[in-house]
Parts: structure tokens; C-alpha cells; sequence
């Protein structure tokens, strides 16, 4: 006959075909955990095992094909975690469409299944017992399964529940040994010819189990308790209760019928529609008698006395019940006891409490399990990726994008924009076109700035507003022609103000047409006071003055050309077609070379614009950020008419002024990005760009500033970089070439 | 027998009388706090718990258990940093076991922005009394057990801030030591009694109406969880909170000894071992608002993926139950707490993800502010007038959860 093997506590364990990892043990004359009557059908923690590394999983539920190293479940205590250094394993997830899932293949289900295939329906069956154990049903309705080798997901129409019925268990004196099963569970073992000694049935068991069990009858009477052969963890006895008295009948095995309990978790935890539920699931069961003793939740180790005693001190609820004794939140989530934590509260004369919210998961899985086929959140790439990488730079994650940090010589890097020339790859930039019978009337609304007076060919720093007045992107607006605009906005801010204008504008009731090339245009900026001389090279003979722009080719290659500086320096910011970046690049790498042209990546931008005084939303500003707390009003324009936060501007103006951002200067490096800085001894606010400028020969940084003692303060303290307490000095912006001559030039 | 029952509470349940000085809505770890500290600091018992279900049975008893003072704004830093040294006392003060432990809270960085926000992080705690320290990669690979420090090879481990004081204890261990010691001092709990509408006359609160009656009170605290607009509304009152859904999970127990509270904001999750065992993991909020406590698929998924590549030895853990809570988000996710313009209408709202370390702290303050009739210096920062004032405590980087 063929089978399998798996080993055991170090001995060899023969499988035959189809056998579960228990019934291949109890064969062997094992089991997986000391005692505790047996179900075999997933709904109880008494076959738990450790399978290959992984504790917690039910024995009874788990093909012994497949499996190669079985430990038992320990006996005290809880499982050990996996070894520290234990690596991750691959599950592979199998993903479907279905009109009808079915959960179970038992009559009901397979009713169900055919009822639905008639009608033309695609219809998927999940059947544990077939090796595919539904997990839980989530929001679609969405089906995810255990499967031998990985997971299931089956996204549906609707789902079928058709899980049957649990065997209720016994809760005595004694329900801990060993040798004890339900009518089902003892029909499975006896059908695989496994040996059970002496058994003696109780309750209500049904005819073909009996037969099956060579039995005569049933003992008479009421369980009492179990009571353990000699020396043994096994059951020597069980005893009931008659009219007579007790009665002790002695035995190896006992099959205990009490009843059944609807299965029916996976469809409570369904949405409103989202499941039938069918069969026996269906069928409301009386709840048991409410047990006098023994263990009444054999996950969490609960007795019938921390019942009373827990009950007895005001936990009357089912939920503080549950909560406070741990019944029920266990690896069975309250498959045995959920029942008789109901009949313990009737008993007591508590309303019929429903059952415990269901959620998933119903069967566990392990986190690699749940976690299979998930998907990476991951980080645009530029059309230069590969090219920066090439190169040897360090990569960031910034804004959404993977971006240079460095090419590894940051110092290089800074000497050669403000001595020679420089590329920096800005295709992360957000970048929109925005045109239609409307687009300026858009415009005018959204943005705090005339843009009636942004001539064609020009272009303007702007803020974009909330309607708190609290900036969250900046960027530039550049009128092309008389109704089309190009706008740029931070990197990583464009889906954001994507959203934001087309919900603006649609409520406006303006026609516009938007075109996000965030993600198809490519950006160079050539910058330093040779960008001019390197552009010549390129064919380009009248660059656009300053903050103007225009349609250029730079070595053969289409480009818009914005004339514009974040770097302090002279700037071009070359706007082309993304699948031409690094042909562009490559030309002007070239043509530069001899130039002194080289890139620099963001420590080096950073450095750079913080001279400037440049802020960046998100590290400069924060939630609360109006453009006068940012020293920013110059920006809004309140003769432009309506727009986006205007009001609030204007009221939150005649508030006093509680903090501003300021430029601190320090004699030597500045303190941390972060740091926090004080004015005497009050708190006085903290810093959120610092650098140390190799133009200025100083400690140079931006920083929220407090008021303090009814005014703001033209020092501050704060600790340095190596521990020691330094003072800076409240400076004017930017601490480099105020006049901007450099990037006019 | 576990060891984890809870053997020694005893909850005394009350009738409602006619009339209270003080009335809180919500049975939650706030509205107990609040109600507990009044008693036992105050002297004031003449008060009322009103909970519609079961004590502890919203977000007090549905979030991640995480108690750490690590803020980004030394308003906040100073608050739960006292909400942490009270927790610190709360076993000895109750004479209750609420499994409280501290393990440290990491909060692993992987680009360069994260170094800076997690250095402006450190440096406000230290400067406002909670201690967190910027720590290297090479010590977090030394101290963190098993972890994998390039995780999905785009999520380099690049340093950690480490809040030391970041602990844990059993939610519903706290809410119930808070509830008794309140019955004890002779506070009325309630439960499975509804709110249904609050009486004033004149701009000032005169009662309560509920599922068992009216009652007379001069002194409402809305302290519930999820529905605190609509508990405002009954007044007139409009707060700036949304509800968020939050998820969460458990895997079974294992023998405990990972120690550290880690928490990564780029991987989208943070993950800690509770004192019974399991690995408790918990997520972002949901980006819509709703109510709905139902568990996703996407999150579990995601987020396990996630920990398993930052934790490869935590693969063969077996998930064993998600949950979801409610989170009421204010709009610079710092809380909502103190008087209104309602006389004799106060809150205590806006508990994000932050409500359960915030606990002790809360209802301190609340039960003072009730006890002086005025509102104590560590919560003044937080009152609802903050947003018409411009004073909005722009706070979003510290929640975890975002």
C-alpha cells in the first residue's frame, strides 16, 4: 500500500493514503496533546501539533502527505518562537474568480453547488476535508483558503456557507484525559480500522456509530465525570449519573454525544448580503446543560469556577466573561466553549446572550500564509534610474521617488553648480498642462496670485492654499500661450493636487482640460555659472530670460526650458520627453565634460537651496503653515479676488502671531535637523533644515521660532552636534546672495 | 488554570439614581479614568458612568495596548508623558495586575527624511522629560532580535529612534482596575443604558436623557469613543473629528521573549509581543471614515508581508484573530479635551490612535478641570477653541499610525 511517513519525537511514523497527521498517530498508538476529547474536525485545540516548524496546527486537519517532522503540542507553557535566525519561506497563492463560492462539501453544500451550477453559475467548492480550509470571508464578498501548498483567494458574487455542524463537547471532571471522541469523530477512527479497546458510548449517539463501535447500547444516565485508568492520562472509566446513583463503567474509549452546535462563524463574520448559509449551519441547536465542573475552555484553560467566581465579581456580560477568564481566545475561538459560556449565563438567569462577534480568522494560517501574494508599495523611478545607479549613487526614497542622495562626493558635487556647471535629474517634479475656456478662471481661484498679470512666456512662484490658509505644495505656474498653463508642484505632491484641482474646478463648474505628465515627462536642470555656456554647446542660442520659458531643442531633443533657480545659481530646467532622459543626459554630460560638468544629488540640492532660503513643504512647513507664519506673503496676492483660503488668510492675520519661520546663523556646524532651540529658558521652537554652508562659512539652518515673552527672539540656544550648548542668531533670507544675482545671471 | 484571568476585580454594578453632579457618557478607559479620578482625588461620587454596551467594550478594549510618550510637540510630549509615568504607578495605586511591561518602543527609519523626523523626535522628548534616544542601524542589528536590517531589498534599516519608556499593558486589565476603584469609592457604572439626548436650558446643562430615564446633572463629560460628534451634536456642538476604522491582529501564544515595541512607519506596521504571548501587529488607519468595524483582507495581507520581511523568523506564526476599532481623527491629531461653549458640557475626544496610553493622563485632567473649574495647564493646549484661535497642534508624524 502506498503512503507516507513523517517522524515523531525521533521515530518514524507510517502514513496510509488519506490519512490525516492524527489518525496516522492514534494508529501508532499516539497523540498529539495529553488528553481532551477528539473531533476530528478542526472545531477544538485537542489534536494541536507542531508540523515542520510551524505550532498550533490541527492535526486533524493536516494531510499526513506533505509533512515530515510532527511534535507534539507542549504540555505546559506555550510553544517556543522560531529561532531568531529561522528564514522566510515562499507561499504561492492561488487566485480566483468565482459567481459562488461554496464552503463545505457535505450534502448542503454540494446541493448548493449543483442548484447553482444548473443555473449557469461559475461555482467554486472549499471543503477542509478536501484540503482547502476556508479562512475567513472579507469585504467583496472574498473567500481566502489554506491550501496544502499555499492559499486560495476566490473573489465572488456570493458565498455559500454550508459548514455543518460542530459536536458539542463534554465539559466534566475529567474531560482533559485521553480515549474520549464524538460520535463523528469516533465513526472516522473506527472506518480506518484503528484499534479502540473497550468503548462505552454516553448520550445521544447515533445508530451506525454504535454499530461501527460493535456496541450493544449506550451507557445509561448523565455524564458525571471521566475518571483515568491506573497510572494513565487515559480514561479507565466513565461515570454517570442514574436514577440508582452513579454508575462507573469502565472502558479504554468513550463516545460522548451531546448535541450539536451550528458551524457557523464564517457566515457571522459575512457583510449584510454577502453569504447564505445553508444545512445545519443553519439550524438553531439547543444550548447544552450548563456544566457544574471541569473545564469549560480547553484553550485557555478556563474551569467552570473561574466562571462562577469571575460571574460572582460583576463580569456578567459574555464579553467580560470572555475577557476576563481568556475563554474563548484561543486557537479554537471558542469552538468548545462558546456554547456553555451561553448556557452558563441562562443558567444564572442572564437574557440568551448571542454568540461573540465572528471575525476572521476562522482556521489559522501563518503569517507567511496571510501575507502570500501581497504586493509591494514601492517607489517611482525617474527614466535615469538606472543611469544614477550606474553611476554610483546612493538612492533615497524621497516623495514618492527613488532619487540620488549622492554620487558620493557630495563636497565635489556643491563645487561644481556653484563653480561650474551641474545636472540634477528633477523628473520627479510634479508637472501638469492645464487648458480650456476656463483654465485661468481655475487658476485664479486656486492660487493667492494675479494670474491675469503672468504674461505668456513668463512664469511665477506660487502656493497652493487649503482652505484653512495653511500651505501644502508650491511650485510654478507658466502661461504657454492665453489659455494654456503649465504648473509644476513638489514631488510627490502631484496626485494630491491632481485630485485637488479637478474637485475644485468641477464644483466651480469650470471647463478645463488637465493633463498630468507627471509620470511621462522627463527633467534635467542644468545649473551653475557655466549652465548658460554648457546650453550654448547644445545649440541653444537664446535661452529663456529669467523666469521666462520656452520650446527649445537641446541636442536634437524637443524640450520646454524653464528659466528658474532652486539652487541659487544659474538654472535651466530642461522639460522632455521621458523616453529621451538619458540620451539628454548623455549629451550634456558630454558637451560639459570638459566644463566641469558633473550631478549632484539631494544632500547637495538641499545644502544648496537652504542657502537660498528656499523652503521645502513637508520638511519646512507643517500642518498649520500659513504663508505669513512662513514669512511667505509676499506670495499671496489679496487684490486677486476669490480664492482657496483667502478668508482664513485674512482672519488668521489679525490673530497675534505665535511663531514664524526664521533663518538661524551659527558661528560653527549647525545643531541637527530637529534639534530643538530655546530662548533663555523658555522653549523658543525647533529647527527643520540645517546645513553647514560652505559659501557663508557658516552653521546655516531654518527654524520654527516662538514667540516668547511677547516677542520673538533674535538668539537662540541650542545643543550643537557634538553635545555642546551653541547660539545661534536670527538672520535674514537667504544667507547667500541676497540680491540673486548669481541666478540671474 | 491560566495565569492570565482576572482574579481579583470585582465590579459592583449600580442602579441609576435620579440625580448626579457629574454624568460621563462612555464606559470607555476615558469616561472610568475621568469618573475614577473625580472619586479618588476629588472626593466627588455623587457621579455616574453611562455605558450603552459593556465596559471597556469600544476602542479601550480594541487597540494595540502601546503606551509610549514619544510625540512630536511638547504639549503632547509633556502629556503622555505623565499619562506614562501614571501608568508606571497604576498596578501599585489599584492594588490590580494590568500586565504592565516596558519594552522600549523602536521606531525604525529606511530613507534619509525618516533620519531627520525621527532625530526632531528624539530631540523634543528628551527636551520635554521622556527619554528617546536616535540610535545607528549596527545597534538596532545587535539589538533587535532577528531582524532582517534590508527588508524587500528597498527598505534598508537606516536608524531607530528608541522611546525606552515605551511599555504595554492588558487594555481590558485597565479599564476594569479604573472602574472598580471608581464603584469602590461609590461612582454608579451602568451598562447596556443608551444617552439619548441631553437637556439644557438657558446655554447650560440640566440633564441627560437615557434608555433608563432622565437624570439631573449639572455636569456632562462625553467621553465616548466613535460617536462623539453625534453626542456633541445633541447640544449643538460641532467637533472636528472622523472616524476611522483601524485594524489589528493577534497570532496564538507563543513563550514570550521578544521584547522591543517596533514600529516602522514606511513598512506600515508595528508589532510587539503582549505579556500572554501572541505578536500583536497593528496597522494604518483606513483612509475613509466609517464605523465599520469589519476586518479587511488587505491589511492583514499586506501588513504580514511586511513583518515577515522585516521579521523573517515570525513566518510560521499562525494568525489567530483580527479586530478592527474606530479611531476619531482630529485634524492635527492632537486630542480634543475641556470645556465647550455649552456650560456644563465637556470632552474628552479626538483619541486617534492614542486614546489607551492617554488614559490615566485624560481622565487626571478631565476629573481636575471638573473638580477647579479650570482647565489644567497640561490639557489647555487641547481645547476645542484651539482651531478658531490658530492654534492647531500640528502633530501627524508622531500618531504611528499614518
Amino acid at each position: 500500500m502506498a503512503g507516507s511517513t513523517f517522524s515523531y519525537e525521533g521515530t518514524a511514523i507510517d502514513a496510509q493514503d488519506g490519512d490525516s497527521v492524527l489518525l496516522a498517530l492514534l494508529r501508532s498508538g499516539r497523540r498529539p496533546t495529553e488528553g481532551g476529547p477528539l473531533c476530528l474536525a478542526g472545531d477544538c485545540p485537542n489534536c494541536l501539533c507542531t508540523a515542520d516548524g510551524v505550532s498550533y496546527v490541527r492535526a486533524c486537519q493536516t494531510a499526513a502527505t506533505g509533512v515530515t517532522d510532527v511534535a507534539p503540542h507542549p504540555t505546559t507553557g506555550e510553544p517556543p518562537l522560531p529561532p531568531f535566525d529561522e528564514t522566510a519561506v515562499d507561499i504561492t497563492v492561488d487566485r480566483r474568480q468565482a459567481d459562488v463560492v461554496v464552503i463545505g462539501h457535505g450534502r448542503s453544500g454540494t446541493a448548493a453547488a449543483e442548484d447553482a451550477r444548473a443555473e449557469g453559475r461559475a461555482v467554486e467548492v472549499v471543503d477542509a476535508g478536501e484540503g482547502v480550509e476556508a479562512i475567513g470571508i472579507y469585504v467583496g464578498p472574498h473567500v481566502v483558503a489554506r491550501t496544502p501548498n499555499g492559499t486560495r483567494e476566490i473573489h465572488a458574487e456570493s458565498v455559500v456557507v454550508a459548514t455543518g455542524s460542530s459536536e458539542i463537547q463534554p465539559v466534566v471532571p475529567g474531560s482533559g484525559l485521553a480515549g474520549i471522541y464524538t460520535p463523528r469523530a469516533a465513526r472516522t477512527v473506527l472506518d480506518a480500522g484503528i484499534e479502540l479497546g473497550t468503548i462505552v458510548a454516553v448520550g445521544d449517539v447515533d445508530d451506525e456509530t454504535l454499530s461501527a463501535a460493535s456496541l450493544d447500547g449506550v451507557v445509561a444516565g448523565e455524564l458525571v465525570r471521566f475518571e483515568p485508568a491506573a497510572g494513565s492520562s487515559n480514561v479507565g472509566a466513565v461515570v454517570t449519573k442514574t436514577a440508582d446513583g452513579e454508575i462507573a463503567t469502565p472502558c479504554d474509549t468513550v463516545i460522548v454525544g451531546l448535541g450539536r452546535a451550528p458551524r457557523d462563524m464564517l457566515a457571522r463574520m459575512a457583510g449584510p448580503g454577502e453569504a447564505t448559509i445553508v444545512g445545519s449551519a443553519a439550524t438553531a441547536a439547543p444550548l447544552p446543560q450548563c456544566p457544574n465542573d471541569g473545564v469549560v475552555c480547553p484553550c485557555s484553560n478556563v474551569t467552570m469556577q473561574q466562571l462562577d467566581d469571575v460571574y460572582d465579581r460583576g463580569f456578567t456580560h459574555i464579553e467580560l466573561l470572555k475577557r476576563s477568564t481568556l475563554a474563548g481566545t484561543g486557537t479554537c475561538q471558542g469552538g468548545v466553549c462558546l456554547p456553555y459560556l451561553r448556557s452558563f449565563l441562562a443558567d444564572r438567569g442572564e437574557s440568551i446572550q448571542p454568540a461573540f462577534t465572528a471575525r476572521p480568522v476562522a482556521r489559522q494560517l501563518t503569517l507567511a500564509e496571510i501575507g502570500a501574494g501581497a504586493h509591494t508599495s514601492t517607489a517611482a523611478r525617474t527614466a535615469l534610474d538606472g543611469l544614477h545607479r550606474k553611476l554610483g549613487a546612493q538612492m533615497d526614497r524621497m516623495g514618492g521617488w527613488w532619487r540620488p542622495w549622492t554620487y558620493g562626493d557630495p563636497d565635489a558635487e556643491y563645487a561644481a553648480v556653484r563653480e561650474a556647471v551641474s545636472l540634477c535629474d528633477v523628473s520627479t517634479l510634479g508637472l501638469m498642462t492645464i487648458s480650456g475656456p476656463d483654465a485661468e478662471a481655475t487658476l485664479q481661484r486656486l492660487y493667492p496670485t494675479d494670474v491675469s498679470t503672468i504674461r505668456a512666456g513668463r512664469s511665477r512662484y506660487v502656493l497652493m492654499l487649503d482652505e484653512r490658509g495653511y500651505v501644502f505644495d508650491d511650485g510654478m505656474i507658466a502661461r504657454r500661450d492665453d489659455g494654456t498653463f503649465l504648473l509644476t508642484f513638489t514631488s510627490g505632491g502631484a496626485s494630491m493636487a491632481e485630485m485637488w484641482i479637478r474637485d475644485w474646478s468641477a464644483g466651480w463648474g469650470h471647463d478645463i482640460r488637465l493633463l498630468n505628465q507627471t509620470f511621462s515627462t522627463g527633467a534635467i536642470n542644468v545649473t551653475g555659472p557655466r549652465a548658460t555656456e554648457l546650453l550654448t554647446r547644445a545649440g541653444i542660442t537664446d535661452p529663456p530670460p529669467w523666469l521666462g520659458h520656452g520650446k527649445y531643442e537641446v541636442a536634437g531633443i524637443p524640450c520646454t526650458i524653464f528659466r528658474l533657480s532652486f539652487t541659487g545659481e544659474v538654472s535651466y530646467e530642461l522639460h522632455h520627453p521621458l523616453e529621451r532622459s538619458v540620451e539628454l543626459w548623455n549629451a550634456l554630460s558630454e558637451l560639459g565634460a570638459d566644463l566641469g560638468c558633473r550631478p549632484h544629488g539631494l544632500e547637495t540640492l538641499l545644502r544648496l537651496r537652504l542657502e537660498k532660503g528656499h523652503i521645502i513643504v513637508g520638511q519646512d512647513t507643517d500642518y498649520d503653515s500659513t504663508p505669513r507664519r512662513l514669512r511667505h506673503e509676499w506670495a499671496v496676492n489679496f487684490n486677486s479676488g476669490e480664492f482657496i483660503g483667502r478668508h482664513a488668510v485674512l482672519r488668521t492675520d489679525r490673530i497675534p502671531l505665535d511663531k514664524q519661520l526664521l533663518g538661524l546663523r551659527f558661528d560653527g556646524p549647525p545643531p541637527i535637523e530637529g534639534a530643538v532651540i530655546w530662548s533663555g529658558d523658555e522653549y523658543a521652537g525647533a529647527i527643520t533644515s540645517a546645513a553647514w554652508s560652505p559659501s557663508v562659512e557658516a552653521g546655516i539652518a531654518l527654524a520654527w521660532v516662538y514667540e516668547v515673552d511677547g516677542g520673538f527672539p533674535t538668539e537662540v540656544r541650542a545643543t550643537g552636534p557634538d553635545g555642546e550648548p551653541i547660539t545661534g542668531t536670527v538672520t535674514s533670507l537667504p544667507f547667500f546672495d541676497p540680491e540673486g544675482a548669481r541666478a540671474r545671471a | 488554570m491560566n495565569e492570565f484571568w482576572e482574579a481579583k476585580v470585582k465590579l459592583r454594578w449600580a442602579e441609576l439614581a435620579d440625580s448626579y453632579d457629574v454624568v460621563v457618557i462612555g464606559g470607555g478607559g476615558h469616561g472610568l479614568s475621568t469618573a475614577y479620578h473625580l472619586a479618588l482625588r476629588h472626593g466627588i461620587t455623587k457621579v455616574a458612568v453611562i455605558e450603552k454596551s459593556y465596559i471597556g467594550g469600544g476602542n479601550s478594549g480594541r487597540n494595540t495596548t502601546v503606551i509610549r510618550a514619544n510625540y512630536g510637540i511638547p504639549e503632547a510630549v509633556r502629556f503622555y508623558q505623565r499619562s506614562l509615568e501614571l501608568y508606571e504607578n497604576l498596578e501599585a495605586e489599584t492594588d490590580r495586575w494590568i500586565m504592565h511591561r516596558v519594552g522600549g518602543n523602536w521606531w525604525l527609519v529606511h530613507t534619509e527624511a525618516g533620519r531627520r523626523t525621527e532625530q526632531a523626535r528624539a530631540a523634543v522628548n528628551q527636551a520635554f522629560g521622556a527619554k528617546t534616544d536616535f540610535v545607528e542601524p549596527e545597534v538596532i542589528a545587535r539589538e533587535i532580535p532577528g531582524i532582517n536590517m534590508n527588508p524587500l531589498g528597498q527598505f534598508p534599516v537606516m536608524g531607530a529612534s528608541l522611546h525606552h519608556g515605551g511599555a504595554t499593558a492588558r487594555h481590558d486589565r485597565v479599564n476594569w482596575a479604573l472602574a472598580e476603584g471608581a464603584m469602590r469609592a461609590g461612582v454608579d457604572i451602568v451598562q447596556d443604558v443608551e444617552v439619548t439626548g441631553i437637556n439644557t436650558s438657558g446655554g447650560k446643562v440640566v440633564g441627560v436623557e437615557t434608555t433608563a430615564g432622565p437624570i439631573a446633572t449639572e455636569t456632562v463629560v462625553s467621553a465616548v469613543g466613535g460617536h462623539a460628534t453625534r453626542m456633541a451634536d445633541m447640544v449643538g456642538v460641532r467637533l472636528p473629528i472622523r472616524t476611522h476604522p483601524l485594524q489589528a491582529f493577534v497570532t496564538n501564544h507563543y513563550e514570550r521573549k521578544f521584547d522591543p515595541i517596533i514600529a516602522s512607519a514606511d513598512l506600515g506596521f508595528y508589532v510587539s509581543q503582549t505579556a500572554r504571548g501572541e505578536m500583536l501587529g497593528g496597522a494604518h488607519i483606513d483612509p475613509e471614515p466609517s464605523y465599520s468595524r469589519r476586518a479587511g483582507h488587505h491589511f492583514v495581507n499586506s501588513i504580514a508581508r511586511n513583518m515577515v520581511a522585516l521579521f523573517p523568523f515570525m513566518s510560521g506564526l499562525r494568525v489567530l484573530r483580527q479586530w478592527t476599532g474606530t479611531c476619531d481623527m482630529s485634524p492635527d491629531y492632537t486630542p480634543v479635551m475641556g470645556v465647550t461653549p455649552v456650560n456644563g458640557f465637556l470632552i474628552t475626544t479626538g483619541w486617534g490612535t492614542w486614546g489607551f496610553k492617554a488614559i490615566p493622563a485624560g481622565g487626571e485632567a478631565m476629573a481636575q478641570l471638573i473638580a477647579t473649574g479650570e482647565t489644567p495647564e497640561l490639557i489647555a493646549p487641547f481645547a476645542l477653541d484651539r482651531f478658531a484661535r490658530d492654534r492647531t497642534l500640528a502633530d501627524r508624524s508622531s500618531s504611528g499610525t499614518h
